[in-house]
């Protein structure tokens, strides 16, 4: 676990979540010092400007003191000032820089002609317990008198300083824990997120190695991750879905092909042998063949249509129209064939309907199961075709026959490729009708229902009710 | 050269018959001279181009009543062969021969300029007869046809009347369309596929012979009671309507 952390540690700082991270660090920063810029001048700017103003005022007041009385009444004046607790500190330097008198060791003042603000550093009288010679920020004003002694009125501005440098520590302490904070916080989202990657990524490169049953482990955590995952894996199933669908569907064509393949085949080879002992009529026999191969042909297109519709998941090319259109027209085109058979044809259809779908499917699918009525309902039955809205709104095609039916515990069977019951065989066919009917009903998100049909009458019976059901269009 | 690609037609062909200039466009050469020889075997003129780009130019060339062209080929492929010859102006019957039997590949075929639609596998007798329909309906006259003669039968388009000798006949709606298309292709084959097609306007694949049955009907109304039947059975192919 360490191991494999300090290996993606490298990692961690290519990665996007952490640039994030340190842009918004240094974004951070730059805010972070201009507003402790912006402090430190407002406050040390203020209280010296507010110092200053005083300290000027003081100076005038001695000068003036100076110009009646001289350095003598000065100096009594600033002892006097000083008794009452005046908060200035004074130096008064003589024209040489000797010292006169003054509150503050005379170093710190500097003697040059100019009247000058100056900043100074002085020491403090009391001694600080341990013993260390403490110093105070002070900051003054420094003017050269008539007589050329040298005045300086300062104030002790070390609180002020002290509380302005408190600020900027404070300042630069939330700094420096936001930085710290804020990397941490950078590296455990980028970790984060780099899982959540990790665990895409791990899925992505399964899949291209070919593993398509990989999938993302969902976390539970409903973030924009976990909506990624889920897509992933719901776009993961469906491509599963169509591949092995196809595969299936390759699979199947191959087996089913290969019966009517090798039928015509052997019927071709007999042919042959026959033709060539003179006992059979080649033309005979290319007829006979030609007739094999349409069938198989026609298998063929029709395991291929079952197929591409169970792969494609959903019917191309839907569109919105009337049922009882498209049912009248298979009703148009399917009387006839049952009048000629000697069956009843009615049609029962609930005009003003609407339906989502494909028509020509729709129209095979339909036509499957007039064949199969027709077929399999003898002379003097009934073939009903009816279309109507069932109460839960869906769409329903049904069938309706008077023929043998198909026993119940045989009519999941009927619906699979192939499958022909006992007493079908002697009918044409090749177990792809109602298979058919079955992808059709699926590839339009509805379902083919098989049930017994008007029941036994006299020697007929009990029928075939087959229902196409159709969701009704959203 | 381009008198050695045609190959001429061996039987003689009887009256109704139109001989056809058909070029084939199509790279697989085997499927492509099975062809040349069962269309030259009907009486047609048979041409064959191995590709898109070669079917371009023999079709520039002009001189084909019927154009057969597979839609996957190799340097182009039959879509933009075509387009390009719509492009052109040439608007010669275009019949695509396609494996991709999806409702929107015809579609698409259609749309490119296609004039009708064959998914292979197909019946050769299939395939002759599109063939021919196809080069019958470039037949001149131009302006809408109102009546429709053949031999001793009369359409009426207008008034939606049949006569047979001057007898009227009386057709349902469906049985008249049916007639309609017969009588425009008169003295050709039609097959069962093409009639679905073009009078019921569905593509699918009847198990049970139901336009044997419409046809039947048909013939009952033509033909019963007249000297000769009109209405003919072609086998393996379909149907044919006869002066």
């Amino acid at each position: 676990m360490t191991k494999s952390a300090t290996m993606r540690a490298p990692a961690l700082f290519r990665t996007t979540t952490f640039r994030l991270t340190l842009l918004f660090l240094a974004l951070f920063a730059a805010a972070a010092a201009a507003f402790l810029a912006y402090i430190y001048v407002m406050t040390a700017g203020e209280v010296s400007q507010m110092a200053d103003r005083d300290i000027t005022h003081e100076l005038r007041t001695l000068d003036a003191i100076y110009a009646q009385g001289g350095a003598t009444a000065l100096r009594d004046a600033m002892i006097e000032r000083t008794a009452i607790d005046q908060p200035y500190l004074y130096l008064l330097l003589d024209k040489d820089g000797r010292r006169i008198w003054g509150t503050i060791p005379n170093t710190s003042v500097g003697q040059s002609d100019e009247r000058n603000i100056v900043w100074t550093h002085f020491q403090v009288d009391q001694a600080a317990p341990n013993g260390h010679v403490r110093e105070h920020l002070a900051r003054g004003e420094r003017q050269r008198l008539s007589g050329g002694e040298i005045l300086f009125v300062g104030s002790d501005v070390d609180d002020i300083a002290a509380y302005v440098l408190k600020i900027v520590h404070a300042l630069w302490g939330a700094g420096v824990l936001v930085v710290i904070l804020g990397l941490i916080g950078g590296i455990l989202v980028s970790r984060n997120v780099n899982r959540s990657i990790a665990g895409l990524n791990a899925v992505v490169g399964a899949v291209r190695g070919g593993e398509l049953g990989a999938r993302v482990a969902l976390r539970g955590s409903r973030d924009e991750f976990e909506e990624l995952a889920v897509g992933l894996n719901d776009m993961l199933d469906r491509l599963e879905r169509s591949i092995s669908g196809l595969r299936h569907a390759g699979d199947a064509i191959a087996h089913d092909l290969r019966s009517p393949l090798t039928r015509l085949r052997t019927r071709l080879e007999v042919a042959m042998i026959e033709v060539e002992a003179g006992k059979s009529d080649p033309r005979a026999a290319l007829a006979q063949a030609l007739e094999d191969a349409d069938g198989v042909l026609r298998t063929f297109t029709a395991v291929l249509a079952i197929s591409r519709l169970q792969s494609a998941g959903s019917a191309p090319d839907q569109s919105l129209f009337d049922p009882s259109r498209l049912a009248a027209d298979m009703a148009e085109l399917y009387q006839p064939v049952c009048e000629d058979r000697g069956l009843d044809f009615d049609a029962q259809l609930t005009t003003g309907l609407t339906l989502r779908g494909n028509q020509e499917f729709l129209a095979q699918a339909l036509a499957n199961l007039l064949d199969n009525a027709v077929k399999y309902t003898p002379p003097g039955g009934a073939v009903m075709l009816r279309v109507r809205r069932r109460s839960s709104g869906e769409v329903e095609f049904s069938i309706t026959d008077t023929g043998p039916g198909v026993p119940e515990d045989q009519r999941g069977r009927v619906v699979e490729r192939f499958v022909r019951l006992e007493n079908s065989r002697s009918q044409p066919g090749a177990g792809l009708g109602l298979p058919l009917v079955a992808a059709v009903a699926e590839a339009h998100g509805g379902r083919l229902e098989l049930d017994e049909g008007p029941g036994k009458v006299d020697e007929m019976g009990p029928g075939l009710r087959a229902a196409l059901i159709l969701p009704r269009p959203s | 050269m381009r008198r050695d690609v045609w190959e001429r037609g061996s039987r003689s062909v009887g009256g109704g018959w139109t001989i056809l200039r058909i070029l084939i466009v199509e790279d697989d050469v085997q499927a492509g001279e099975t062809m040349v020889r069962g269309l030259s075997e009907a009486g047609h003129q048979v041409a064959l181009a191995p590709d898109g780009a070669a079917g371009l130019i023999s079709a520039g060339a002009g001189g084909f009543e019927v154009l057969v062209v597979d839609r996957m080929m190799p340097n182009l492929d039959g879509l933009s062969m075509v387009e390009a010859l719509r492009r052109q102006g040439d608007q010669t019957p275009v019949l695509f021969l396609s494996a991709l039997g999806e409702i929107e590949d015809r579609v698409t075929g259609l749309k490119a300029g296609g004039d009708d639609y064959l998914v292979k596998p197909y019946a050769f007798a299939e395939l002759i007869a599109r063939i021919e329909a196809l080069g019958r309906r470039r037949d001149p006259s131009g302006g809408v046809q109102t009546l429709l003669k053949v031999g001793s039968l009369e359409m009426d388009l207008i008034a939606r009347s049949v006569r047979r000798d001057g007898r009227e006949i009386d057709l349902q709606p469906r049985e008249f369309q049916l007639l309609e298309f017969l009588m425009r292709h008169a003295g050709q084959s039609v097959t069962r596929t093409m009639l679905l097609e073009k009078v019921w306007s569905y593509h699918f694949d009847p198990q049970t012979n139901v336009i044997d049955v419409h046809i039947s009907r048909l013939r009952a109304k033509i033909d019963k009671g007249f000297d000769h039947p009109m209405l003919q059975t072609v086998r393996g192919a379909g149907y044919r309507l006869e002066a």
